[in-house]
Formats: structure tokens, C-alpha cells, sequence
């Protein structure tokens, strides 16, 4: 058992765990988060996407030991006081949630997406969601997602689609 | 939880390397864990000890001096793919690297997992190969260089030992500016490993053309060195595929038939020489 302490969506956590846990089956199971769902197993499907650091990782294929000294964040670490981000908006207006299953990944993966750049361009769009697999949408609304919460991000831009 | 090991993250390559040793073959290095942590899920592979090498400050490195670029086999392949000067001295790599999986398999995975971990079908391998890069490896008696083309022995073979630990990827710089090109085959358009991909580099004084092979023979095969002085791209790809087809075995699996793998080969070769003679460095 290795002792680690992180925070996770800011908050202070300090606890024990074994070398063969998953990052997932820590979020899951020890700190009841549910929101980050489980998929494949082997990093293909992105649905457990978290960010580690800022970093988009598929939690499958992360150790649980790892988080040891790091900001954690999970789909529960968007909305704030109850108030949706920008982008959980955006998800909502654009039509990109369908079954559900990848929105949590999708929307970390662009969250990352637009830490690095508040203009992304189509190209790249893709690239930081082509790690996410969704069977419903077809895409074409998560795309439009994420260009209005990059607009939306830009000084001085309405953000209106 | 996957599999039952123990997991230990030392601070310097010493200690790494002392680790491995104490635990003889029943440790397995572990860098960004993209393809350990799947093999030991799939029951494939089962160390009793991980040795995470992402701790050691010496591995993180990413350097680009005037006679080598120097990677640290802790770098993740997201920073060489968005490195600009890895893109501007070795095109191939930065292609390569920004080809395997996806951002979030970037963040993680290494370059020297990538070759260490010795699929046929590794992306950055026949890059490697065509720059004559090397690897700075750590045993028990010190440090070595090694090839990357004395590397690969077969599937998921490599000529390291249980008790090495690569420490970073050297790759010299060409006498002449070196014009290089990757390419990759693949089922989709998105993320998928390679049904065949090639390389090619050509040092733009000597006029020397590399091509290496991957995903058509047990391991990334690097060809024999073809003079281009006085040869049109028709004929120096005429005389890659003839090389190509004496030093490959494809074979059938889930990605492909070996006769797609023959078809294809010839056409990844010539388009890989036009590509390289669009950028001026044939005929
Ligand atoms: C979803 C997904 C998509 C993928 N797509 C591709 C693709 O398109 N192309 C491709 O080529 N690969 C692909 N891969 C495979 C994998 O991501 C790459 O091979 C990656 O570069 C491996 O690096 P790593 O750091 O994760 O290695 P690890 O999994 O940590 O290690 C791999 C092997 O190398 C050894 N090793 C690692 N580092 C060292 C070191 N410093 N010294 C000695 N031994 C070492 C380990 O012991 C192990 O045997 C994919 C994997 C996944 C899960």
C-alpha cells in the first residue's frame, strides 16, 4: 500500500492505496465519483479521461500512485456552485449529448483543448477529441460545442452560435 | 485492479537500474505504461515490480544541440510531436510521434517505450532507424550506446537486457541538412497502429537515401542505403521496392492480409520518394 495525498477538484485528499489500482477505480470506486465512466479498459475509448495535472490521461491506464502530489481534476470539477461551466452549456445547447456515456471524457478533453488555445482550429478540435469515442452524435454537434466555448472564451467575441 | 505487482518510483537511473537487478526478470520498466498496462490487463505479461522511470529529472529532458537532438525516455510523445525543433530538423519523428494514438496516449507514452517495446508496427522505429539514431542505455556495468538497429530481435524482442534502462534517444545530425518523410497506412482515419509504414531519409549533400519498413517483417527493417545521384524518383523507387520485397515477410492478422500488405508496400514506397523529391532532396 502506497499512502498519497492530491487534491482533487481542489479539494485536499490523503489516503492509501495498492500498487495495481487504476486512476479509474480510484475515482470510482474509493472516491465515489462517478461521473467518469468506464469504457474499454485499454485506453482506445477515452470515457474515463480526467486530467492529471491539466493533462488529459485515460484513467485505465494510469496507476492510482500516480496522483500522488497532483491536481486531479474529473467531470464533477467543472460545474461550480451548482452553476454549469461554459462549456457544459455550450454541450447542452449544441445538442452534443446523446446516451451520455462520453460526454464527461469529451468535455475534458476540450477542456484541455481550450487551456492550451482559446482558438482552436478545426484540425485541431479534432485531434483533442479524436481519443473520444461517442456512437450517437456523429460529432458534428460536439464540434460545434466546442467552437462555441472557445468563442465564448475570446475577449470581446459574443459568443452566440 | 490489474494484475498484482508493486510499483516503485526511484529518483535516479542508479537506483532504477539496482532495482531491476535485484529483481532479476521479474521487473518490468515502466515509462507511460500504454502498452505494459495493457499487456498486463490482457494477462499477456505479469512483473511482480514496476519501475516507473518518470521520477528521474535526468529522463525528462528534450535537447537540441547542434550535433544530436537528444530525447529523454521520459518525454512524452505529445512534446517531441509539438516541439518545433524536432519538426524542423527530423519532420519523420515529429509525423511519427503525432501519428500514435491519441492526445491523451500522448501525454503518456514515451519514444523509448515506442522501441523498447518492439512491435512490428511501432511508428517511430523505422524513423529512428532511417537517422541512425542511438540509444544511451544504463545496465549494471554503466552506460552503453546502442543502435537502434542492433535493437529489435524479433517480436517484442530487443537486444536489452532485464537489468537495462534506456536513458535517452540520440540522434546525430546528418552531415548535410537531412530531408526525411514518414508515412503510415492505416485502417481509418483515426487513431489505429499501422497496416505497413515506411520512412525514408535523405542527406541532402551526400544525396545518400534511408528507407526503413515496418509492420511487414517480425521487426522494423531498415534497407540497404541507395545512391539517388543521377536517378530519376521512378527509378529510385523502382530499386526501393525490389529491396523491400527481398527484406520483408508480411503477414496476415486482424489489420490486414499479407497481399494487401504486398500491394500496399510498393505504393507507400513510391509515394514516399515523390514526397521527398518535392522537398528537393532527389534528382
Ligand atoms: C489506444 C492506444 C493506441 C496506440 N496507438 C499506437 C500507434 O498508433 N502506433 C504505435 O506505434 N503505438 C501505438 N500504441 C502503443 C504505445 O502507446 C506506444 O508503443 C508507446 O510509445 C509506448 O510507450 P510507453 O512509454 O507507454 O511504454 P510502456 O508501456 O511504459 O513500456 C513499453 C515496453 O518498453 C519497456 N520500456 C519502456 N521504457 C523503457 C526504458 N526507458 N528502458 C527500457 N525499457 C523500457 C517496458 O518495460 C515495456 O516492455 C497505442 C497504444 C494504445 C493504448
Amino acid at each position: 500500500m502506497h499512502p498519497i495525498s492530491f487534491t482533487v477538484n481542489g479539494e485536499r485528499q490523503e489516503l492509501c492505496v495498492p500498487s495495481s489500482m487504476t486512476l479509474l477505480e480510484l475515482i470510482r470506486d474509493a472516491l465515489h465519483l462517478t461521473g467518469t465512466k468506464e469504457g474499454c479498459s485499454i485506453g482506445e475509448c477515452g470515457a474515463c479521461t480526467v486530467l492529471l495535472d491539466g493533462t488529459p490521461v485515460t484513467s485505465c491506464l494510469v496507476l492510482a500512485v500516480e496522483a500522488d502530489g497532483c491536481e486531479l481534476t474529473t467531470i464533477e470539477g467543472e460545474a461550480h456552485g451548482g452553476e454549469l461551466s461554459s462549456l457544459q452549456q455550450a454541450f447542452i445547447e449544441a445538442g452534443a449529448v446523446q446516451c451520455g456515456f462520453c460526454t464527461p471524457g469529451m468535455i475534458l478533453s476540450a477542456r484541455a483543448l481550450l487551456s492550451r488555445t482559446d482558438d482552436p482550429g478545426e484540425d485541431e478540435i479534432l485531434e483533442a477529441i479524436a481519443g473520444n469515442l461517442c456512437r450517437c452524435t456523429g460529432y458534428e454537434a460536439i464540434l460545434e460545442a466546442v467552437r462555441i466555448a472557445a468563442r465564448r472564451r475570446r475577449p470581446g467575441e459574443a459568443g452566440d452560435a | 485492479m490489474i494484475g498484482r505487482f508493486e510499483y516503485a518510483r526511484p529518483k535516479s537511473v542508479e537506483d532504477a537500474v539496482s532495482l531491476l537487478r535485484e529483481r532479476g526478470g521479474d521487473a518490468a520498466v515502466y515509462a507511460g505504461g500504454t502498452d505494459l498496462l495493457v499487456e498486463i490487463r490482457n494477462g499477456h505479461r505479469a512483473p511482480a515490480l514496476l519501475v516507473d522511470v518518470k521520477g528521474i529529472d535526468e529522463l525528462r529532458r528534450l535537447e537540441i544541440g547542434e550535433t544530436e537532438l537528444r530525447i529523454g525516455a521520459a518525454t512524452p510523445l505529445n512534446a517531441v510531436a509539438e516541439s518545433r525543433a524536432v519538426r524542423h530538423r527530423l519532420v519523420a519523428l515529429a509525423d511519427a510521434a503525432l501519428s500514435i494514438g491519441t492526445y491523451q496516449i500522448r501525454g503518456r507514452a514515451t519514444l523509448a517505450g515506442n522501441v523498447c517495446n518492439a512491435s512490428p508496427a511501432a511508428d517511430t522505429a523505422p524513423v529512428l532507424l532511417v537517422a541512425g539514431a542511438e540509444l544511451i542505455v544504463a545496465g549494471p556495468a554503466g552506460r552503453r550506446s546502442v543502435p537502434v538497429q542492433e535493437l529489435f530481435t524479433g517480436v517484442k524482442r530487443t537486444s536489452l537486457s532485464a537489468e537495462d534502462i534506456v536513458v535517452e534517444v540520440r540522434i546525430p545530425a546528418a552531415e548535410g541538412a537531412l530531408e526525411t518523410a514518414f508515412l503510415k497506412q492505416q485502417r481509418i482515419r483515426g487513431h489505429d497502429l499501422a497496416v505497413v509504414n515506411v520512412a525514408g531519409s535523405v542527406d541532402v549533400d551526400t544525396r545518400r537515401m534511408a528507407v526503413a519498413v515496418g509492420s511487414c517483417a517480425p521487426t522494423p527493417v531498415l534497407l540497404d542505403p541507395v545512391d539517388t545521384r543521377g536517378q530519376s524518383p521512378a527509378e529510385i523507387s523502382e530499386r526501393l521496392i525490389t529491396l523491400a520485397e527481398k527484406a520483408t515477410s508480411p503477414i496476415s492478422d486482424v489489420r490486414a492480409s499479407a497481399s494487401y500488405r504486398r500491394a500496399i508496400l510498393p505504393v507507400l514506397l513510391r509515394r514516399l520518394c515523390d514526397r521527398l523529391a518535392a522537398e528537393g532532396a532527389v534528382a
